[in-house]
């Protein structure tokens, strides 16, 4: 006979961890799998785990700003759970925002009063003094270097910025995942590792279960799905899932760098995290004194969208596969290299490569399926890693209303943010949403 | 003076690296400037503080593209380059004469720098050959150089970590280890600046050299399969550093 679940959380990153601690709060008895030896060993490991509050909807704004509160009170949020491996920590660097047009900072501002994030603006000067190093020119439009204009003077300069005292970074976020499901465990969720899924199975038109690779069946009358990169394999092993989403995720290949600090720049301990759509770059500290740059999609790069297991097989040549390419790293260097004139840029590039789960309009699906039973938590474009605990709550109040029968579909449910008080219609997500085109397209949601 | 810099454009160390009929691999992965070579452009430009009306001159024996490793090199100083365009790469035989024929060519060497060797084919010979080409003598991985107008003092590594100083006339062949310097990479205002630096073209077809091979091919390149054995290490932190400790002295013997 098969072991048998109330939940199967197909994940256990930053995302699927949390869903079962809330669930398994709520009494469920859960059981995540993941192919990777660990949690957090999947795409979160290669996330830059930013934690910022601006978001081109107030929704996304006040969801990031709920976020803050989790990550500033860790061990309480983990009820004082022990984990051998230690706690991550969060950063709290401060986030600047340059006020740029890369991005619509104007909504941004306009969010951050609706929903009461602090922030303050700042002038060029003051910018210089908390930036030092900062050349003040203004370089848009964001272009690749090998456009021969990408090397033209500037002339004009940036207006300034928007700083958020409350933002930063979480120093290892694949421990973070890792501390969440130590914090599960205390509650009674189980963790499976080295367990690949080959198939959803379901009868009479309600999820029954999973199968694995090697054949074991584990039964649940509910099952997750928070596959990272591989979202989009997962909801076509169930019945009827994939066709009913009108919005689809794929993977995307994207390219961190890690570059030294300037000898004179004590970025680590004096720099900020800071989001420069004028550059089309997002950078925070990383240890060894060194920048971590991010791109943010300007519209000139290459989107690679790729098959996620041929990507980490290492298959797909340059500039598909898990290897960074020397292409980028000049993008993303030298346009950082603009903004900074001291820093200096090794020829070898140094980074990571990893894949976004991406949405058709890069807002996530946080929702029901048309397969009872089935649940998503997927299409993170990059850019929900801040959020993980409060989806972690959001989906296992999901879950448990669609279970005691709330038509989600046509009465979406609203969950009620703990901390910042405010409510959120989590039909915003649906799978059944048009195309969002309030949405920046890109990494900032 | 003139430093004639000799780099070389290799493959990344990072890329996937797959095999292709045997004999050679896959180029579509990213190159860039061999970093031995990055310790030997590094050193040029310190040399280039010393002496007055110095010009730093990197030269490279490649493909087309090897045009990037060399506006790497002047980014991080080289005032100006030399391609010698190969289609193939020759050996390293070939390849010191075609680089000693270019050098001849555009000047007179005060010193010549390379690095100790290439990541790609890590064949250690043709800075040597250069030497007995010129006639110059050669001292290789290099950890410190003191030159003066007719001499340099220079001291190089050898196994395990010894080192040794010899006094060589000048001119002479240098071929920087790691220990020489820390790169000093460009910042993006070198960067721009190296665009506008030049670069002269010639083919290695017309240069006039004996172009006859050495008697050493390449019959077969296999990949290097490297077996990994992860062992988790348990207990409290000064048992697992202990442990550590214990396999790098008996195991790994870094440490002594």
């Amino acid at each position: 006979m098969n072991v048998k679940y109330d939940a199967i959380i197909i994940g256990a990153g930053v995302i699927g961890a949390p869903i079962a601690y809330e669930l398994t709060k709520m009494g469920y008895k859960t059981l995540n799998v993941d192919k990777l030896p660990d949690a957090g060993e999947g795409s979160t490991s290669g996330s830059c785990a930013i934690v910022r509050a601006h978001y081109s909807t107030a929704d996304g704004v006040a969801m990031a700003y709920e976020g803050f509160k989790y990550w500033l009170d860790w061990e309480n949020y983990l009820d004082q759970v022990e984990d051998e491996k230690g706690l991550a920590r969060y950063m709290n660097t401060g986030s600047i925002l340059i006020k740029s047009d890369g991005h619509d900072w104007r909504k941004v501002k306009q969010n951050y009063d609706e929903v009461g994030v602090q922030y303050e603006e700042w002038d060029r000067e003051t910018l210089l003094e908390k930036v030092p190093v900062a050349d003040l020119h203004k370089f848009w439009p964001v272009r690749r270097p090998e456009d021969p204009q990408f090397f033209d003077d500037p002339t004009e300069f940036i207006e300034g910025a928007i700083f958020c005292p409350e933002g930063g970074y979480v120093n290892d976020p694949a421990l973070s995942a890792h501390n969440i499901m130590r914090a599960a465990e205390a509650k009674g969720a189980e963790f499976k590792f080295n367990a690949e899924v080959a198939d959803v199975r379901s009868e009479g038109g309600k999820v029954t279960g999973i199968t694995l690779k090697d054949g074991t069946q584990i039964d649940a009358g509910i099952v997750v799905n928070v596959g990272g990169p591989h979202s989009c394999k997962i909801n076509q092993m169930a019945e009827g899932v994939w066709e009913g989403c009108n919005i689809k995720t794929k993977a995307l290949r994207h390219e961190v760098m890690y570059c030294p600090s300037p000898d004179d720049y004590d970025y680590l301990n004096d720099g900020y995290h800071m989001s420069d759509g004028d550059i089309g770059c997002y950078v925070r500290p990383e240890v060894g004194n060194t920048f971590l740059i991010g791109s943010e999609d300007p519209d000139c790069d290459p989107q690679e969208w790729v098959d996620p297991d041929e990507f980490y097989a290492g298959k797909g040549g340059h500039g598909r596969d898990n290897v960074l390419s020397d292409e980028q790293w000049q993008a993303q260097c030298y346009r950082l290299g603009k903004r900074i004139p001291t820093l200096q840029v090794p020829n070898q590039p140094k980074g990571v490569v990893d894949l976004y789960d991406c949405s058709d309009d890069w807002i996530p699906i946080y929702d029901k399926s048309d397969l009872p039973g089935f649940y998503m938590a997927i299409g993170t474009s990059g850019n929900q890693y801040k959020n993980a605990p409060v989806v972690g709550r959001m989906m296992a109040e999901l879950i448990d209303n669609c279970e005691k029968g709330l038509d989600h579909d046509n009465e979406p449910f609203q969950f009620t943010f703990k901390y910042i008080g405010r409510s959120t219609n989590v039909g915003f997500f649906s799978r059944k949403r048009e195309i969002n085109y309030n949405s920046s397209f890109s990494v900032n949601g | 003076m003139q430093i004639y810099v000799c780099v070389k454009h290799v493959p990344d160390s990072a890329a996937n690296i797959t095999i292709v009929d045997n004999t050679s691999i896959d180029e579509k992965v990213a190159f860039l400037l061999n970093p031995y070579d990055e310790h030997a452009v590094t050193e040029a430009a310190v040399l280039k503080k010393q002496f007055a009306d110095t010009e730093i001159i990197a030269v490279c024996l490649g493909r087309k593209d090897a045009e990037k490793t060399i506006r790497s090199a002047m980014a991080m100083g080289a005032d100006r380059g030399i391609l010698i365009e190969a289609s193939e790469a020759p050996d390293s035989m070939t390849t010191a004469r075609a680089l000693k024929a270019a050098i001849d060519q555009d000047g007179t060497p005060g010193i010549i720098l390379t690095g100790k060797e290439s990541i790609d084919a890590e064949g250690m010979q043709t800075m040597f050959r250069i030497g007995a080409l010129f006639d110059f003598p050669v001292v290789t991985n290099a950890v410190a150089v003191k030159a003066e107008h007719d001499r340099a003092l220079v001291t190089y590594e050898l196994a395990g970590g010894r080192t040794r100083t010899c006094e060589l006339a000048m001119p002479c062949v240098v071929a920087a280890g790691r220990g020489l310097n820390t790169p000093a990479y460009p910042t993006f205002p070198d960067v721009v600046k190296a665009r506008k630096k030049s670069i002269r073209v010639l083919a290695l077809s017309d240069l006039v050299i004996d172009t006859s091979p050495g008697s050493s091919r390449v019959v077969a390149l296999e990949p290097l399969v490297q077996v990994r054995n992860p062992r988790q290490i348990n207990g409290s932190p000064r048992e697992i550093a202990a442990r550590i400790a214990t396999i790098l002295k008996e195991e790994a013997k870094v440490i002594t």
